[in-house]
């Protein structure tokens, strides 16, 4: 938290004085909120059922299309307008005189300043921060159903639609409210104060990117408590499956636009921040690897969500306008859905992966004292897993009935990013090579990932090669190999990352000691809990299956205890995190002596990070090189220039 | 590096690589072959294993290794750096040429395999097969249009499925033959196998298709070439001979007996309602028997027996040739009397 009360970042703004009186509802905030969603929703809602009155439909009123615009369109609209989101913009655009910016939506004074809309990227940081982890802990419950359900042959603890629900909405969850967004929160947090800005390009957009995600993740939830039951076709949403089945897709596919567009916005942002906000002598060789990470991140961002966006307008127009894209009756074509989805979600692998990738050089870096072995070449993978991103989509799809000769250049450009990321592993054990090695525990955490995510690049391998795709393809292989990437992956380096940048976000230290147990317990748990998975996939078991041959009983119920450990590790974590944010013990500026920029300031950072834009000299992680300096902050600044020039 | 250093690199890789051996070789990770696409599958699938236990142990040792040696003392609190080395452009080119002529080695082998695993022969046996919400079945158009819902192939006779689905994605898997394709509405897809293993295997729907996906089940039994022409012949005359013993013989190979009671079968599935009840049924359908009977064969929703659920039965049957209905519905409709 950002509080006031260090006396370094005293605010120059006071609080503005809270509204009394009529003020009250049209000052923006929950109470606005609470009375223009509702209008909203009423105004779109008579709107529809007028032009339906009009054109003589029957019946006027139809859940169909008012559930569409009016309750998942305007009604989120009315919502973000009320809390604050669009204030300076409509004032701008309605010529009103806007008002002068005095930052009193900038930091955060006290806890509730987190329940508002705010434009300080540290304060947004936190907000996504802790709003993944709700959604990710409501995510890993339904898995915790899902794999209840798996421990015994037969169906005990739900029925098929329930279960199905369960496993979408996990997914749905993990993904778009959970790993994506905790990468933006980390890096929203973190990128300005690697690139020496006082913020994000643009503090506004920023707010609201934010505002859009809670809206998306209440609109899958809230699918469960529709007529018929949630979205149980599947994160994927395969046409034409999810259009004929409960009304509760429609959630997903405007829960997805929601979230994209969150993702989308914020992608645009930090590209105009790396790009415009580097600090002086901040040159692209000497950034960060978190900073090219986000870069490389936000660019396929930016450039594949639109495609997601599009394939859910098309199965949710199929369903609601009775437009025929996927309809084969009417001339529709089954697999062009997959081509345009998976044209995102392929890349989306590497939104997931990359931003870690940063994460862990950070860590790895700094923890061992060395700097990164072939930084540059460190930075180029990344491009080159970018671009090599775009290229790979039909690998999901090599049994699903696509021209045969798509099966071989697909499975070529698949095999070849291995070579890329091979390319970081390497390099991240040649840096601990020589090293002086601290084993706290977000290095812990960078550890495990490593070598979790050397088992799913290479069962990534297998996959990659067609034959062998084929056999596996739907089978209990691919949840393995998908949780090593995202679970042993991405969770991983989120764990490195909130540990690592825990002191600066909070100014406390958490529990050396938790975290460790915190740690173990996850990693001994995931790898009973997934390792498994590869074999009874291999020997039959296809995913998605609420019931199953008994022959596979016994790994399931392991798989199952596990995953119950699994689940209850992650206690740990949140006991460590809270206590540890109230109680723990006052964390110094720089606890692990790195040279990065944001290390430089006091923990937390001061409002605008910088009394003073800081002067880059050098790159970030020469440790161990006598002299060497990242950045001049301060006073000291203008006397060692005048050093250097001397 | 010193000698012993090297020495103990690598022992720490060859525990590595002891442990990935134990791994790839003691669970039986693929489920024994039954066709020849699936050995020359296990071939790739042994190759990319090779490979890849190899730089898994290569990671593993150097990571243990680094961790073990390079260990930070206890007192010291971040004051003392390693050693400053920024790279090694040997190095960094050996660890993109390496996997690089590794994945093309994996791509050119399973490129050959794949090409081998399509290839149809001149004479294929073809069989056509629908896939619907949740059942399977199976049509041999150069056998009388002979339709069932078990399959029955022939021992090392090339077999070319041509895939219809009439409603969404299913996905045709048999484990033993490590072949898969999914079923696509409005596209027809073909898959090749040549069973090289007489036996009795699972077929199983592998793509999502709705609430029974779980359920979507078959069976697919490989037998000697010469039981397998004694089976299609009997099949199809029983058919064409008409009588009894033709309905009987739809009976057993089309599954009903999986579900349903019906003594003159010798049925005794309880899933769905019993048959020999059928009069009944139909008396409280207020239809004439054997209209009822063929009724609830082509369209099993029209009338839905209370205490079972709708949707259930497939619709599949509809599909049957009209002289193998006829005999089922007489068959049915004599044996309930």
């Amino acid at each position: 938290m950002t509080h006031t009360a260090t006396g370094h970042d005293a605010h120059d703004a006071p609080a503005a004085p809270p509204p009394r009186g009529f003020r009250r509802l049209t000052a923006a905030g929950w109470i606005r909120a609470a009375w223009m969603a509702p209008l909203f929703f009423a105004l779109i809602a008579g709107l529809v059922c007028l032009l339906r009155w009009h054109a003589g439909w029957d019946p006027v009123w139809d859940w169909m299309p008012i559930t569409v615009t009016a309750f998942l369109t305007a009604l989120p609209i009315g919502f973000l307008a009320g809390i604050g989101t669009f204030d300076y913009w409509v004032y701008y655009a309605l010529g009103h005189p806007t008002r002068p910016e005095d930052h009193s939506d900038h930091g955060a004074r006290s806890w509730r300043d987190y329940f508002r809309v705010n434009t300080d990227h540290k304060v947004i940081g936190v907000q996504y921060l802790c709003t993944t982890f709700f959604f990710f802990v409501i995510g890993g419950l339904l898995a915790m159903l899902v794999r209840a359900e798996l421990a015994k042959p037969g169906l005990q603890v739900t029925d098929a639609q329930g279960y199905n629900g369960f496993f979408t909405v996990h997914a749905t969850l993990m993904i778009f409210l959970f790993v994506i967004p905790a990468f933006a929160g980390l890096a929203n947090y973190v990128v300005p104060l690697m690139l020496g800005a006082p913020d994000m390009a643009f503090p506004r957009l920023n707010a609201l990117s934010y505002w859009l995600l809670p809206i998306a993740g209440v609109m899958f939830i809230a699918a469960f408590f529709v007529p018929g039951g949630g979205p149980n076709s599947g994160w994927t949403c395969y046409a034409p499956l999810c259009e004929h089945n409960t009304f509760g897709n429609i959630f997903f596919n405007m829960g997805v636009q929601w979230a994209g567009a969150s993702s989308i916005m914020t992608a645009l942002n930090f590209l105009v921040t790396i790009i415009t906000m580097r600090a002086p002598g901040m040159t692209f060789w000497r950034m960060p690897l978190l900073v090219w990470a986000n870069f490389t991140t936000s660019l396929l961002v930016v450039l594949a969500t639109p495609f997601i966006a599009g394939s859910q307008f098309f199965v949710m127009f199929d369903r609601v306008m009775g437009m025929n894209f996927f309809d084969v009756h009417d001339g529709g074509y089954v697999l062009g859905y997959q081509h345009i989805f998976w044209f995102y979600s392929h890349p989306a692998v590497y939104i997931m992966m990359l931003p870690g990738f940063g994460i862990i050089s950070e860590v790895i870096a700094v923890m061992s004292r060395k700097p990164i072995f072939g930084y540059r070449l460190m930075a180029l993978s990344l491009l080159a897993i970018l671009v090599l991103g775009f290229s790979v989509w039909a690998h999901h799809m090599f049994v699903s009935g696509m021209a045969p000769y798509l099966r071989v250049p697909m499975m070529i450009t698949t095999l070849l990013i291995a070579v890329p990321t091979g390319i970081k592993v390497f390099s991240w054990l040649a840096t601990l090579w020589e090293g002086r090695i601290h084993f706290t525990t977000p290095m812990l955490w960078a550890l495990g990932f490593v070598s979790m995510f050397v088992i799913g690049g290479l069962s990534g391998v297998y996959l990659g090669a067609v034959p062998i795709d084929i056999h596996t393809s739907d089978t209990y292989f691919i949840v393995a190999h998908i949780h090593y990437v995202l679970f042993g992956g991405a969770f991983f380096t989120i764990m490195a990352g909130v540990y690592y940048w825990f002191p600066k976000m909070t100014g406390r230290m958490y529990s050396e000691r938790l975290g460790r147990l915190h740690f173990w317990t996850t990693f001994v748990s995931f790898n009973a809990t997934f390792f498994p998975m590869h074999l009874i996939g291999t020997q039959g078991m296809p995913r998605r299956v609420s019931d199953y041959d008994p022959k596979f009983a016994d790994w399931n119920l392991f798989i199952s205890i596990s995953s119950f450990v699994l689940g209850a590790s992650i206690l740990i974590f949140f006991y460590n995190m809270i206590h540890s944010w109230r109680y723990g013990p006052p964390a110094p500026g720089n606890p692990w002596r790195a040279l990065t920029l944001e290390w430089q300031v006091t923990s937390p950072p001061p409002v605008f990070n910088f009394d003073e834009i800081p002067q880059v000299v050098g790159n970030p992680y020469e440790y161990g090189v006598p002299g060497a300096r990242h950045a001049l902050l301060d006073g000291a600044r203008k006397h060692e220039l005048e050093e250097v020039e001397r | 590096m010193r000698r012993g250093a090297v020495w103990q690199l690598l022992l720490f890789t060859v525990i590595a690589a002891a442990i990935a051996a134990v791994m790839a070789l003691y669970p039986a990770w693929l489920p024994p072959t039954a066709s020849e696409q699936a050995d020359r599958i296990g071939d790739v699938f042994w190759f990319a294993t090779i490979i890849c236990a190899g730089i898994f142990s290569i990671v593993a040792g150097v990571l243990i290794y680094s961790l073990v040696k390079f260990r930070a003392p206890r007192d010291d609190d971040f004051e003392t750096d390693g050693a400053p080395i920024h790279g090694h452009t040997g190095l960094e080119i050996v660890w993109t040429a390496v996997p690089f002529a590794l994945v093309t080695a994996i791509a050119v082998f399973s490129a050959i395999v794949l090409g081998k695993n399509d290839k149809v022969g001149d004479n294929p046996l073809r069989i056509d097969v629908t896939s619907q919400q949740f059942a399977w079945s199976f049509k041999y158009p150069q056998q009388q249009n002979l339709a069932t819902t078990v399959l029955r192939l022939p021992l090392g006779r090339t077999v070319r499925f041509r895939f219809t689905a009439l409603d969404v994605l299913h996905s045709f898997w048999v484990p033993e033959f490590s072949q898969k394709q999914d079923t696509v509405p409005g596209i027809d897809t073909f898959l090749t196998v040549t069973p090289n293993k007489v036996g009795t295997f699972p077929i199983v729907c592998t793509e999502l298709c709705g609430l029974g996906h779980a359920l979507m089940r078959s069976t697919v039994i490989v037998m000697q070439p010469q039981a397998w022409r004694q089976w299609v012949k009997s099949s199809t005359q029983a058919v064409s001979g008409g009588g009894a013993a033709a309905g009987k013989a739809v009976f057993t190979e089309q599954g009903c007996s999986a579900c349903h009671t019906f003594e003159p079968a010798r049925a005794s599935g309880t899933v769905g309602p019993d048959l020999d009840k059928l009069p009944e049924f139909a008396q409280r359908a207020g239809q004439p028997l054997e209209e009822f009977v063929r009724n609830s064969i082509v369209e099993p929703n029209a009338y839905v027996e209370k205490g079972f659920p709708p949707n259930v039965m497939p619709k599949t049957f509809a599909s049957l040739p009209e002289p193998q209905l006829k005999a089922l519905v007489d068959f049915l409709a004599k044996g309930a009397k």
